[in-house]
């Protein structure tokens, strides 16, 4: 016998109702006062990520004392001002990712994708920027191996470049997920990307 | 204006505040413990608002204890390393 349409579209209603609720629920858990917001294991690697480039960081201005005058030389090389514009474009594409992660709650799965988008451009343009910095020390003949000061700062701005490039790839699958736990664990990750570039610009071009 | 947009009008006045000083010319001990202190500032931002961790207040002493470290020992090591001002 074949069931009534109404009454499957019925059952079929409840069990989204049912499954709405439970999601409300659980990110009401997840956001308790007090507790870390979003996944712990996010936090792990976030935490892993600070302790490493940390030490990264500190290590270049503990091989600086060594040689103050050939550091403060080498860094004149760099391109502050493209760096000093990509801190802009890194924490605006931050705070797209952030409004995104309130659509994403707010069920507004058209919304949080027209914000990712701008924020995945933006990394693109962090990208593009370094690498014109990149092919300019290229140039001029500039290597790892010229002085160590280059060997930090392309190993360091490298890697983070390679965590911009991974960030801009789960910010694209987060987008097309569209549930609010995996869009805040995306943008989670690309705040982390955000946070050690804060920390890096003024050790290796300002300082 | 939401807390997260807040935030990134922080964020901007201090990546702009921190390239004002750079281009200022202003060096010596001032310089290192101002451009730190500012990337301190912007970190919190990140950490507070963008994370979350303002709903976390004893996660966020923690962030706060550990970063204000680092940015210590960073402030330390780049006034060992300044270059002097006048040649011996």
């Amino acid at each position: 016998m074949t069931e009534k349409p109404d009454a499957a579209a019925l059952r079929s209603l409840r069990a989204s109702s049912l499954t709405a609720r439970d999601e409300e629920t659980k990110s009401n858990e997840e956001h308790r006062p007090g507790h870390l917001p979003g996944e712990l294991m996010m936090w792990v690697l976030i935490l892993s990520e600070l302790a490493v480039f940390g030490a990264g960081l500190l290590a270049f201005l503990a091989v600086r004392l060594t040689d103050p005058q050939g550091f403060a030389e080498a860094q004149t090389h760099l391109h502050r001002t493209g760096a000093a514009a990509n801190t802009l474009v890194l924490v605006t594409s931050g705070w797209l990712a952030a409004l995104a992660t309130r659509a994403a709650e707010a069920g507004q799965t058209r919304r949080l994708r027209l914000l990712l988008a701008p924020a995945i451009l933006l990394g693109g343009v962090f990208l593009v920027l370094k690498a014109s910095e990149y092919a300019d020390l290229f140039a001029q003949g500039i290597g790892t191996e010229t002085h160590a000061f280059y060997t930090f700062s392309f190993l360091l701005t490298g890697f983070h470049a390679a965590h911009v490039l991974a960030g801009m790839v789960l910010l694209a699958l987060v987008g097309w997920l569209a549930t609010p736990k995996a869009v805040e664990t995306g943008a989670a990750f690309w705040h982390m990307v955000d946070l050690v570039w804060v920390l890096l610009f003024p050790v290796v071009y300002l300082l | 204006m939401s807390v997260v947009t807040r935030a990134w009008v922080w964020l901007v006045a201090l990546s702009v505040a921190s390239t004002g000083l750079a281009a200022s010319g202003l060096a010596g001990p001032a310089f290192v413990v101002s451009v730190l202190a500012l990337a301190g500032l912007k970190a919190r931002v990140i950490l507070s608002r963008y994370l979350g961790l303002a709903a976390a207040p004893g996660w966020q002493r923690g962030f706060d204890l550990g970063l204000g470290l680092f940015l210590a020992t960073c402030a330390t090591l780049a006034l060992a390393g300044q270059t002097p001002l006048t040649p011996p």
